[in-house]
């Protein structure tokens, strides 16, 4: 006890440290999107100039556009695919290769992403000389792509969930008359609820966030947010990046904070 | 309760007789009466494990049946079978004529109480008791009364807007009941419906159960671990024990004529005296008991061949302590009072007899003061009939 409290202003320092050095970088990038100067290194005045310059640039536009199409759709399907597995891996109780089916859903989340890509490139090219499906590549292989790795995350997400619900309610409604798919949406459904929303929370945010896969798994025309950032960046870093940085930093917080109260929040208890 | 029961039709008033004070009909003991409920040779395996075994049953219409059985015996995977939340491994379940083999629980007649209660922790209690009733596609204005009557034969009417998690562990336990009745099920199953409340609910709700099962005329078959709760609500009672079912009786059956060890010791408390038939007369029989040093007497015969071990079980409220000895009964027997428990009704006493064996007795307190009742210490002598003990295979 001595030795801690001894310790404290130490403890104190290094975590405060820890933090400048984990949120300084980012707390500069929103200060300095608000910079009236091109010089990202001088302070020029406050200034919304970068935010309007970014509603400008067409190119941005686009893939932010696509990005958000993309985050929307690969979330959704990693939402009812990871639930399906979740629902495998809870309900079916034991059967031969539950283990490795179950380290093979959860595989995506340790896997490095230069590997994903790579394979999913490589299948999707034996794809379409094998049955001409997704010819080329663009929207739909990078959807595809992001939903792989997504249901990774709705699946483990999930299968939390289910594991404590209550598997008498279910067998309540059954006794009460009502007929298993019926169960499932009076029931299990809003049991779940938030561990979907919050899946689809998680996905749509690691798709938006992703650079590595998109890259390897995108077409022309069809480069997402984070490629487009990325491409201008090494031409040069501009304010209007920070601009939206800043955008991107805000509806990301936003999303992580949702999910979060949703999978923390207390079910009322029975 | 004593005007109309809302929430019951026309009601089988010719079949069964409802006033608690006519003779109860015990269809048990006609062998004309067709069984209700029928279980034949019902086993069910968890893998290598049998959780009930070889089970066979017949349950008539009207009755309140409790399973009882300690922790773990059984008693739950027989009810859910009855439900059809479990396949059987053997054997079937045939209610009301027909069987219900492959029949799924949407599809039964019966309604359950779950332990948990298992009520809808997102719907209010309304829609809770509303649920069965909408999944049979009755029209609205009918759900409405029907959820109605049922709120407030349960005495929940100002509640119907709460959800269940704003409501205590006695008004969940009423909503869950009123869940399962307002289907009007031909079978009730509850399991261990009164096990979350506390010891004076737990004797209130054992009332109103009964009063409510005989107002529908609705048969009721009770799981609980709770003996003295079985022997006040059940009409008959199975006791299970590793999966079986080892006796089933009424109460008085059941507690004054057990027919094994385990049941004369399960149900209330009881002595067990170790010994041999010494003598098996035509209308009377003597079991040597060395345990206890002494022969006991039996007022009828054993039906068992000389030298044959067997135990006596003699309940602890059939013994009478005395002073010195009366001379009127077949069977007396000195010790020492070694401890007395005060229960306020009766006194538990423990008297250590000459041969070392402790006996239970209990002597109510009719007076109010304590001067004249045996204190540890005190030599007594224990008295029984010959027809005080039951005779069990050893
Ligand atoms: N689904 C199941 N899988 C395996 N074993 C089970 C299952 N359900 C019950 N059992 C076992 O069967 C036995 C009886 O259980 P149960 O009927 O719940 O007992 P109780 O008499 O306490 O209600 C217990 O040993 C329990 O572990
Ligand atoms: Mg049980």
């Amino acid at each position: 006890m001595r030795g801690v409290s001894r310790h404290r202003p130490l403890l104190a320092l290094i975590v405060l440290l820890g933090f400048v050095f984990l949120y300084a970088p980012i707390v500069s990038l929103v200060v300095f999107s608000f910079n009236e100067s091109r010089l990202v290194t001088v302070w020029g005045g406050f200034s919304t100039k970068w935010y309007v310059e970014l509603f400008r640039d067409s190119q941005i536009l686009e893939a932010a556009w696509i990005s958000l199409r993309v985050a929307a759709a690969s979330a959704s399907i990693a939402t009812v695919v990871g639930t399906l597995g979740a629902f495998v891996l809870v309900r079916f109780g034991p059967f031969r290769s539950r283990a490795l089916l179950s380290m093979m859903i959860t595989a995506p989340l340790v896997m490095p992403e230069v590997i994903i890509g790579l394979s999913l490139l490589l299948l999707f090219i034996s794809m379409e000389g094998l049955i001409g499906w997704p010819s080329g590549r663009g929207m739909m292989t990078i959807i595809i792509a992001h939903a792989t790795f997504g249901a990774a995350y709705a699946a483990v997400v999930v299968q939390s969930r289910l594991a404590e619900t209550d598997l008498s309610l279910e067998e309540a409604a059954m006794d009460l008359g009502a007929r298993p798919v019926r169960v499932f949406f009076d029931v299990t459904l809003p049991g779940i609820m938030p561990a979907l929303i919050s899946s689809w929370l998680l996905a749509f945010t690691l798709s938006l966030d992703d650079l590595v896969i998109a890259s390897f798994v995108s077409g022309p025309g069809s480069s997402t947010l984070p490629m487009v950032v990325f491409s201008k960046v090494r031409l040069g870093v501009s304010p209007d990046v920070n601009a939206l940085a800043t955008i991107v930093i805000a509806l990301v917080s936003l999303a992580i904070i949702v999910a979060a109260l949703l999978m923390n929040r207390r079910r009322p208890m029975r | 309760m004593a005007q109309t029961v809302p929430g019951r039709t026309a009601p089988p008033q010719t079949t069964t007789p409802q006033t608690v004070t006519s003779a109860v009909p015990r269809p048990w003991e006609d062998p004309a009466a067709t069984p209700f409920v029928r279980v034949e040779g019902v086993t069910k395996r968890f893998g290598s494990f049998t959780a009930v075994q070889d089970v066979s049953l017949d349950i008539y219409r009207g009755e309140l049946f409790c399973l009882l059985g300690g922790s773990g015996c059984g008693k739950s995977t027989l009810l859910r079978m009855l439900a059809g939340f479990e396949d059987v491994s053997a054997g079937r379940v045939i209610i009301d004529g027909r069987d219900q083999t492959g029949v799924p629980p949407y599809l039964r007649d019966t309604n359950m109480m779950f332990q948990s209660y298992a009520l809808f922790p997102h719907l209010s209690v309304e829609k809770n008791i509303a649920y069965g009733l909408r999944r049979e596609g009755l029209p609205r204005a009918e759900i409405a009364t029907r959820v109605t009557d049922m709120l407030s034969l349960v005495q929940m009417q100002g509640f119907a807007a709460r959800r269940p998690h704003q409501l205590s562990g006695g008004q969940r336990q009423r909503v869950a009941l009123a869940r399962a009745l307002v289907k009007r099920p031909k079978l009730l199953l509850l399991d261990e419906p009164l096990g979350a409340l506390d010891r004076k609910l737990r004797e209130e709700t054992q009332l109103e159960l009964i009063k409510i099962q005989q107002s529908l005329g609705i048969t009721f078959i009770v799981v609980t671990h709770d003996q003295e709760e079985a022997m006040t609500l059940s009409t008959r009672l199975g006791v299970m024990t590793e999966g079986r079912i080892v006796q089933t009786g009424t109460p008085h059956e059941i507690y004054e004529f057990p027919r094994s060890r385990f049941v004369a010791d399960f149900i209330g408390s009881v002595n067990l005296f170790d010994g041999r038939i010494a003598v098996d007369g035509t209308d009377s029989a003597t079991i040597a008991c060395p345990g206890a040093g002494m022969d006991i007497h039996i007022s009828h015969s054993v039906a068992g061949t000389v030298g044959q071990a067997v135990t006596v079980a003699i309940r602890p409220e059939k013994i009478e302590m005395l002073a010195s000895p009366s001379g009127t009964r077949p069977n007396a027997v000195e010790g020492r009072v070694e401890e007395v428990a005060y229960m306020g009704n009766l006194s538990v006493y423990h008297v250590r007899l000459d041969s070392g064996m402790i006996v239970r007795v209990n002597m109510s307190n009719r007076s109010r003061y304590d001067d004249d009742v045996p204190r540890p210490g005190a030599s007594v002598v224990l008295e029984w009939d010959g027809s005080a003990g039951v005779v069990l295979e050893g």
